[in-house]
């Protein structure tokens, strides 16, 4: 227990008293009276409460962000991960095989499926696509490295050559990088800046409506008639994504009615709408979802390596997720349990007296006192309340944490700033995997990257980088080396070159209105509604 | 002094008595104010766990309700919800000690020299006043606070930024009509110095307006400060801030209602007790009232 000042004064307890006499704070609700939310019916509506900005990039073949919880409503994979059984099921592919020990995939696609630009989508379409995606090399691009030639034998009929064996069917199921669309949608236009006025060419449900940038609905779809799945039976004809950074105001959205589905609360908040069983419904779903501290190894203090051990062993894992109340697990290794290479031995060490003797070898202490600047994306409490726990840590070992909330955006752009003075020190963000692989942490994060993108460590290893290299084709060949070659590397990057924190990985709580009908959590595609799979009015 | 002006002068005792009831209002936030303002700066004595008032967290401590251990339990990271409030106090009163000199500081002088001077002086003066007076002054601390890194010096520098205009309208105008009395003459004939007759003669007799001013200030000071803080451009972690713990505390309103309620409650009084002491020092020092 920790120690009692010695004067509990009766003056402090007179002024408690009297500040306790006065009226509770409170709080109001934005858009107060703009009920959006339908439960059922023709042109009943699902309005969808994010926390984060939706869009940062309307380009399908190079959005990489949180977009995707309007990008999977509009755009369409050749296949699509099951997470609840572990299998790849048909999407815009109606079957597929490989031969040539997995060089050669063949994928036969649905007939009759049309691009919301008219066009009907076919194999030289579905060519055209993943070749433009393929060529950009923005975002997840590197999902296709394995393709060496696509043909197009017939119509409905997808043929990849590969340079090495690899699992196709499953890198097509990824969330990002691998929709098909209308690449000649733009007419003469450039194709890029169409897209980046909130047009879209994509076959799936819904069709983009509405894009307002920093508006709180930011992003509206409306129902694409032509949609192969058809719309027999009762279907939400419209989407909007509303932004809501405060979980207290998401959750009264909820509980007024004006919003269908809070993408996270927190866990109190969570424990209340378990409780409230009769307007709302809950679900709690493990994820591939963890959050990560990437310390800056190319400029700054953290380049030393003794001070990134020291950071890693000021963090304490076990008190954080006491904190967290159940809403994340703990993270061991950087790879999430259900995945290739998971490890389950490469958790932090919470070592105080450690961490001073490294801070002591690295040179600080009184006479040399040391600031670090973190930033973390705004309106995750969660992230804030490591931010906090962090901050106190490292004031225990003399060291000045400067932790800095920002809009993702703003985040990520200090993050890739041109200028390498401009980026902090520590970066936390949360990763999760393109498709039910652990290769999208490596290559992304900790795979040199000039300009960086997702490498906000800044690291440049070139044995490192050729570790990663080699991961896709000792997957496809040899699992069992994989395994443990992706251990080893995770090893490296954790313990011995020390760059990352990983910090918990995630449960998906959601809550959503008791009229929701048909929703489950798919947690390889992120915080992800598919609407077209829900039934209004439950 | 005569002994019959003594015999008839009521005691200490009795003035004081006889201005509460005047004006209990004022009576009630004054002593409120004194308690808030001892309690913060003896918040190092005062608070059950000083250090949770700085930077300690206890994790595994975290949302205990109000109790035996904790009187008003503790915030998200396990921290004495009492003992940040009171280090809370130091902070916001800090603010609006040192935002209301800076504000009094520049806008008394800049009001002295442009009543007094008069002319394009005070014409300079008075339009650079009027554009910044333009802006809601909460949305210009805001766009200050937002160029700035978010801290409590920022917060003080982007609220004081915002608040001397009032200052300098309200002794510009105290400041010309005095520039205009015999007792200023006199001293002008006399050969003494510009800069002498505003500081010895006009700023003097400027000053109890001003006084009344920054004691109604002060509560709306300390809400700007909370506002900003709570916008995430003031005070920061681990730093024990009103506004700071409302913003850290409002997800857990209807669960764990004591994080944000007391530092609620801290806010609402102290901005209470401030405005109505202002308006009764308001009252009392106003001649008219006086005369009467």
């Amino acid at each position: 227990m920790r120690p009692l000042s010695p004067i509990p004064s009766v003056l402090a307890s007179a002024a408690v008293a009297v500040l306790a006499l006065s009226a509770c704070s409170g709080g109001t609700v934005r858009g107060a009276g703009d009920s959006t939310a339908s439960n059922g019916g023709a042109g009943s509506t699902f309005v969808y409460a994010a926390n984060l900005d939706v869009v940062t990039d309307w380009d399908p073949a190079t959005s990489y962000s949180n977009e995707i919880i309007a990008m999977e409503n509009v755009y369409e994979s050749l296949t699509k991960y099951d997470s609840a059984t572990q299998k790849v099921e048909p999407r815009l592919a109606t079957s597929w095989s490989s031969a040539d020990d997995g060089k050669t995939w063949t994928f036969t696609l649905r007939s009759g499926v049309k691009f919301h630009s008219g066009r009907t989508m076919d194999a030289t379409a579905a060519k055209e696509a993943i070749e433009r995606t393929i060529s950009l090399k923005g975002g997840p691009a590197y999902i296709w490295d394995s393709v060496a030639t696509i043909d197009t034998p017939k119509p409905t009929s997808l043929v990849f050559h590969l340079k090495y064996a690899a699992p196709l069917d499953l890198i097509s199921s990824s969330a990002y990088a691998a929709y098909i669309y209308d690449t000649k949608a733009a007419g003469s236009e450039d194709l890029t800046k169409w897209f980046g006025t909130g047009k879209d060419a994509g076959t799936g449900p819904y069709r983009i409506a509405q894009w307002a940038k920093g508006q709180e609905t930011e992003v509206k779809l409306r129902a694409s008639s032509d949609y192969w799945g058809g719309w027999k039976g009762k279907h939400y004809t419209d989407l909007e994504f509303r932004v809501t950074p405060q979980l207290t105001t998401a959750w009264q959205l909820l509980q007024r009615g004006d919003v269908n589905f809070v993408e996270r609360l927190n866990p109190q908040l969570f424990a209340q709408a378990e409780k409230n069983k009769q307007g709302l419904q809950t679900s709690s779903t493990p994820s591939f979802q963890n959050l990560l501290a990437l310390f800056n190894t190319a400029q700054g203090p953290m380049s030393d390596l003794r001070l990134r051990k020291a950071v890693q062993r000021v963090i304490d894992s076990k008190g954080l997720l006491s904190a967290l109340k159940g809403a994340d697990t703990a993270a061991t290794g950087l790879v999430p349990e259900g995945l290739l290479g998971h490890a389950t031995d490469l958790g932090l060490t919470h070592d105080v007296a450690a961490a001073k003797t490294l801070l002591q070898q690295a040179g600080y202490g009184p006479g040399k006192p040391l600031t670090l600047e973190m930033t973390y994306a705004q309106g995750d409490d969660d992230q804030q309340l490591f931010a906090t726990l962090l901050t106190s840590a490292l004031d225990e070992v003399g060291v000045k944490l400067h932790a800095q909330p920002l809009q993702w955006n703003a985040q990520w752009e200090r993050g890739k700033s041109a200028d390498p003075a401009k980026r902090q020190d520590i970066f936390v963000m949360y990763w999760y995997p393109d498709y039910a692989d652990p290769y999208s942490w490596l290559i992304n994060i900790f795979h040199s990257a000039n300009p960086p993108s997702f490498n906000l460590t800044y690291l440049s290893d070139k044995s490192v980088d050729a570790r990663i290299d080699a991961l896709p084709q000792l997957t496809a060949n040899d699992r069992p080396q994989a395994e443990k070659a992706y251990v080893d590397v995770q090893r490296e990057l954790i313990e011995k070159q020390a760059v990352v924190a990983p910090l918990y990985v995630q449960r998906y709580q959601r809550a959503y209105s008791a009229n929701v009908g048909g929703y489950t959590d798919n947690p390889a595609y992120p915080n992800v509604v598919f609407a077209h799979d829900l039934t209004p009015g439950g | 002094m005569s002994l019959a002006t003594v015999a008839v002068r009521p005691s200490r005792l009795g003035r004081v008595s006889r201005l509460v009831r005047a004006d209990l209002l004022a009576a009630v936030g004054a002593v409120l104010l004194v308690l808030i303002v001892l309690a913060s700066l003896a918040a190092p004595w005062l608070a059950p766990f000083p250090q949770d008032g700085t930077t300690a967290t206890h994790a595994t401590q975290s949302l205990l309700p109000p109790g035996g251990g904790h009187l008003m339990g503790t915030d998200q990271v396990g921290r004495d919800v009492l003992s940040r409030l009171l280090y809370g106090g130091r902070t916001s009163l800090f603010i609006a000690a040192v935002v209301l000199l800076l504000a009094a500081a520049v806008g008394v002088a800049l009001g002295v020299i442009a009543g007094y001077a008069g002319g394009v002086v005070r014409d300079v003066i008075m339009r650079v006043t009027d554009v910044f007076l333009a802006f809601p002054a909460l949305l210009l601390s805001l766009a200050l606070a937002v160029v700035l890194q978010p801290s409590v010096r920022t917060a003080i520098l982007a609220i004081a930024a915002t608040w001397w205009p009032w200052y300098t309208r309200l002794t510009a105008s105290i400041a010309s009509s005095i520039r205009s009395r015999g007792y200023v003459d006199a001293a002008r004939c006399l050969g003494v110095s510009p800069a002498r007759v505003m500081l010895r003669h006009v700023l003097p007799n400027s000053l109890t307006p001003v006084l009344v001013q920054l004691s109604l200030d002060a509560g709306g000071v300390i809400l700007t400060a909370a506002a900003l803080s709570y916008l995430g451009l003031g005070a920061q972690e681990p730093t024990s801030e009103w506004g700071l713990m409302v913003e850290q505390g409002q997800a857990l309103f209807t669960t764990d209602w004591w994080v944000v309620t007391f530092p609620g409650l801290a806010i609402l009084v102290t901005a209470f007790a401030f405005n109505v002491l202002g308006e009764g020092l308001r009252a009392a020092l106003d001649p008219r009232r006086n005369a009467r």
